[in-house]
């Protein structure tokens, strides 16, 4: 007798357990390698934004279950780890890594057909170079990110300006994007200059700079330990144009490593601290996890909340049915200026909204106020 | 004009830089014909130790430096009986120990990168930024009239030029060879640790920095040549001002301009591997 | 072992990936480019003795030049790859003739300043070479109608792995082979005995060299992606650490480093992430201070 109830009990278990089952989401981050400063905050937005969703019940009734790899910034293993999370149920996957990772995670996603997104990348080439209908970027693209700035510029009449950048694969495709868009402009470029990893001093480069007399200097390198040597150069050479640098600017590290350096340069950021959502953001995070979040937070948090969105939307984990949801999908979230909306028109695929980007300035050595928002 | 003298002056101290690296494998290479490219990762050591010191603990400045290169003596002489004396005393050929030096390296930087977050870490200057040059080609400038006396002058040096020409003889005349290896290594980190922390400020130190201080610092070695100490300072120089100027003069895309100490290694490796100067005697 | 034994076990390598998910395969196929690298660098390293750096970067060379000549040259893939093959024999020999007037670690660092400088042009190669971004969205041209892919392609991995494995053995067993372990152990006596020290040097280089290229064509078409990060210098320094750990001098050898190597990190992942790089010092350090031999020599001891 005390058999059959447990069988049947069992047998119920089974079948109930079976109509919990989670939605798995494949996360692929850098836990260890070049680009932990961004992917380890960022991550930690996706972890928070996943418990709280749990917290209100999950999505459809079912409970989020976070995959999270480590691809150590080595793009062959992040192929590698991207079938393996397909092949362990993943309906989506987050890129939290660098470009080429992210980049290399799509021929996978693309065979594979599976829903795949980056939250925080910047190349623009992700969505370019591949017609992978199955990705999608949030990130603030690095057109986006100077046309931002030229906006924030125009006001000072620049005619002639220098551009400088390290030799890291996303610096230079800043760069280049950089210097398209300052032409565009109108602007001419009459330095360009690139600081290697590993140098011992941007000096060389600072004195041509200074040579032809730029009005401003842009900055789109993205190694922290370059870019101080070029904020010393430029103290070193006495030179006063002012800087306006691409949203690795907005990393926090800055405050420490440059102290004393970076007052009164301009960069572009998506996050505005003034925002409503950033300021319940910030009150949740702290709440549950007692910490402090910073912008790139806000990155992760945001992707996790895109996903839940289109799942919702889509009604099923089909990944047909995600793919068509997030291709429709309109949502306004943590990163970028009040009232900007993510949303993916016209079968694009890179949905930042091209005039959420904000220009702030650095006070002293604190990330200062906003001065400067979207194109206009 | 004033361009050329504010280059030569930045120049001048990365050179000052990568002669210290040049001097610290002198100092293992001569004795024991042993080539230790982890002198890069113990520049890294040292960069590190000035942000323990300096920036963590905020030492004077003075007594940092001097705490940093007491764990650098430490960490040479420590390398040496570990990865070194065993293969020596065993007999094992001259490649043994260099590769053991591989496998240090790669532990070095590992050890360092577990113990720290990945970021880059602040060191202090020892004055402020505009006097950080003259500081370094001034301690650089003492290291290098020490050690020219050390190999000149003392009863010790010598006996380091006599390994250097016959170790077995050496022995038999009764200098205590494993003591002078162990001495060679200690110099030769005490060397590269004051490299890295020099160099620290502008860098600021992070777990990635060894590798391209020890190619620069072996390129700057094969260009002033093994023999003598002075030559280690003047393939440094060459080697910094060959870069700079290249950068800020030559009329190519400034990212070939990273090429330029490669080609020279190449370059010299293939047409003039023993350097520009000739060792004393040879 | 036979050769009955050998086609068995390659039947078997070549049937395995029809069984595997599409992750596991694609780490196996990856295991496989990896041994046949090891066992071409063993060659060079642990039977002739020449310590260099450049094996990785000819493998990117082989990459490279294949993907380049078929996509951006419109080459039919035949001459691509032979043209490909040419070009890592031109450049072996271009760094090996002058080098061989070098000894011992000399070359080893001639060969790490090519390996950087190949990194540095692939940067700045701009449309060419993609910069640094690479070259990605292409697949492999059919061949004679059909499209080869998935567990197709790893059979086409074993075939090289077979292919290398099969050269490498013969000229070990012959009198090249002698001639090549007298260079590394004694050049001296080797002269003596009558043995072109110099001209086994550069052609041992450039035969491995051009292997190490001919794998870097198939690689090329495993992720279908080339970039400068996946070619960088880490890779270089693992190569030698394969062979150092699995047993110099011995193809076995070459193969348990490769395998051992390869896999570790994902074992190790969960415990210590990146820093799988620690233990592959410690591996080394403790190779070379207490079993020369490797792993190799640890089972020859036991299984006596």
């Amino acid at each position: 007798m005390r058999k059959f109830i447990t069988g049947v009990a069992f047998a119920l278990c089974c079948v109930t357990s079976n109509a919990q089952e989670t939605i798995k989401i494949g996360v692929i981050a850098d836990r260890v390698g070049v680009s932990k400063p961004y992917s380890e905050p960022a991550t930690e937005g996706i972890v928070f934004g996943a418990d709280d969703l749990n917290r209100k019940g999950g999505i459809l009734g079912r409970k989020i279950e976070l995959l999270i790899e480590d691809d150590q910034s080595r793009p062959d293993i992040s192929a590698a780890l991207a079938r393996k999370l397909i092949d362990q149920g993943a309906v989506f996957i987050l890129s939290m890594s660098l470009t080429p990772a992210t980049q290399q995670q799509q021929t996978v996603t693309m065979e594979a057909k599976t829903p795949q997104m980056t939250p925080m990348n910047s190349g623009d080439t992700l969505t370019t170079q591949l017609q992978n209908p199955y990705f999608w970027q949030t990130g603030p693209l690095g057109s986006i990110q100077i046309a931002t700035l030229l906006a924030h510029a125009k006001s000072k009449q620049l005619k002639r300006v220098a551009l400088i950048t390290d030799n890291s694969d996303l610096g230079q495709l800043l760069g280049r994007f950089f210097k398209g868009g300052l032409e565009k402009s109108g602007i001419q470029v009459v330095a360009e200059e690139v600081v290697a990893r590993g140098a011992t001093t941007a000096a060389p480069q600072m004195q041509k700079i200074r040579a032809a007399n730029p009005d401003a200097m842009f900055m789109a390198g993205v190694l922290t330990a370059e870019n101080v040597l070029i904020f010393k150069a430029y103290r070193e050479m006495g030179v006063r144009f002012p800087i306006h640098s691409s949203y690795n600017l907005s990393v926090p590290i800055y405050m420490t490593v440059a102290k004393g350096l970076i007052n009164g340069v301009t960069f572009v950021d998506a996050y505005d601290p003034e925002k409503p959502e950033v300021k319940a953001f910030e009150a949740a995070y702290k709440k549950a996890t007692g910490k402090d979040p910073f912008n790139l937070h806000g990155y992760g948090y945001d992707g996790m909340m895109l996903v839940a969105e289109a799942i919702k939307r889509a009604g099923s984990t089909d990944k047909e049915k995600i793919r068509a949801a997030m291709q429709g999908l309109t949502y306004a979230g943590v990163m970028g200026a009040k009232g900007m909306k993510y949303s993916f028109p016209d079968g694009k695929r890179a949905g930042y909204d091209p005039n959420g980007m904000v220009v702030r300035v650095y006070e002293g050595d604190k990330q200062g106020r906003v001065v400067h928002v979207g194109q206009k | 004009m004033q361009d050329f003298l504010e280059l030569s002056l930045s120049a001048t101290a990365s050179g000052c830089i990568y002669g210290l690296v040049a001097l610290a494998y002198l100092l293992m290479i001569r004795p024991t014909g042993i080539i230790n490219f982890a002198v890069g990762e113990w520049a890294m050591l040292g960069a590190f130790g000035g942000f323990f010191f300096l920036t963590r603990f905020e030492f004077p400045y003075l007594l940092g430096m001097a705490a940093v290169v007491a764990l650098m003596l430490l960490v040479g002489w420590g390398t040496e009986r570990l990865a070194v004396r065993p293969l020596v005393e065993k007999g094992a050929p001259l490649l043994a120990p260099i590769l053991a030096l591989l496998g240090m390296l790669v532990i070095f930087r590992e050890v360092i990168s577990v113990s720290f977050p990945p970021d880059p870490h602040p060191v202090p200057y020892a004055f402020e930024i505009q006097h950080q040059k003259y500081f370094i080609i001034a301690v650089t400038a003492l290291v290098f009239a020490g050690a020219w006396l050390f190999f000149e002058k003392t009863l010790w040096g010598k006996s380091f030029e006599a390994v250097a020409l016959n170790r077995r003889a050496a022995a038999l005349m009764g200098i205590n060879l494993s003591r002078v290896t162990a001495a060679a290594f200690a110099g030769g980190a005490g060397a590269a640790g004051l490299a890295g922390l020099l160099v620290s400020p502008n860098v600021s130190a992070h777990y990635l920095m060894g590798v391209p201080l020890a190619i620069q610092g072996f390129t700057a070695l094969v260009i002033g040549g093994v023999g003598r100490v002075e030559g280690a300072l003047l393939g440094g120089l060459l080697l910094a001002f060959a870069e700079q100027l290249t950068t800020r003069y030559a009329p190519i895309p400034s990212g070939y301009a990273q090429g330029v100490p490669l080609l020279f290694l190449m370059i010299f490796l293939l047409i003039r591997p023993t350097g520009l100067l000739r060792a004393r005697g040879a | 072992m036979r050769l009955a034994a050998w086609i068995g076990v390659f039947a078997a390598l070549a049937a395995l990936p029809f069984f595997l998910g599409s992750y596991h395969n694609d780490v196996y196929r990856k295991m496989l480019l990896w041994i046949t690298l090891a066992l071409g660098y063993n060659f060079l390293f642990g039977i002739c003795g020449q310590v260099a750096f450049s094996h990785f970067a000819f493998y990117g060379i082989g990459a490279y030049s294949v993907v380049i000549l078929l996509f951006q040259v419109n080459l039919p893939l035949p001459i691509a790859i032979v043209l490909g093959i040419v070009i890592c024999v031109l450049l072996a020999l271009a760094v090996a003739i002058p080098a061989t007037r070098l000894e011992g670690f000399y070359l080893a660092l001639v060969t790490l300043a090519l390996a950087q400088l190949f990194i540095v042009v692939l940067n700045e190669g701009g449309a060419v070479t993609g910069g640094t971004g690479g070259i990605a969205n292409y697949r492999l041209p059919p061949i004679l109608g059909w499209r080869i892919a998935g567990p197709a392609y790893t059979v086409v991995i074993v075939a090289l792995l077979a292919a290398t494995l099969a050269v490498l053995w013969r000229l070990d067993r012959s009198w090249f082979g002698r001639a090549c372990r007298a260079v590394r152990d004694n050049p001296e006596a080797a002269a003596a005995m009558g043995v072109d020290v110099a001209r086994t040097k550069v052609i041992v280089f450039t035969l491995t060299s051009a292997l190490a290229g001919v794998a870097g064509m198939v690689y090329a078409f495993v992720d279908n992606t080339v970039n400068p990060p996946i070619f960088g210098l880490d890779n270089a320094f693992l190569i030698l650490f394969m062979v150092i750990v699995g047993g110099a001098g011995r193809h076995a050898g070459a193969a348990i480093g490769a395998i051992l190597l390869f896999l570790l990190p994902f074992w190790l992942a969960p415990l210590v992430g990146h820093h799988h790089q620690l233990v592959f010092g410690a591996l080394v350090l403790a190779a070379i201070l207490v079993q020369p031999k490797g792993l190799v020599g640890l089972w020859d001891r036991f299984s006596r």
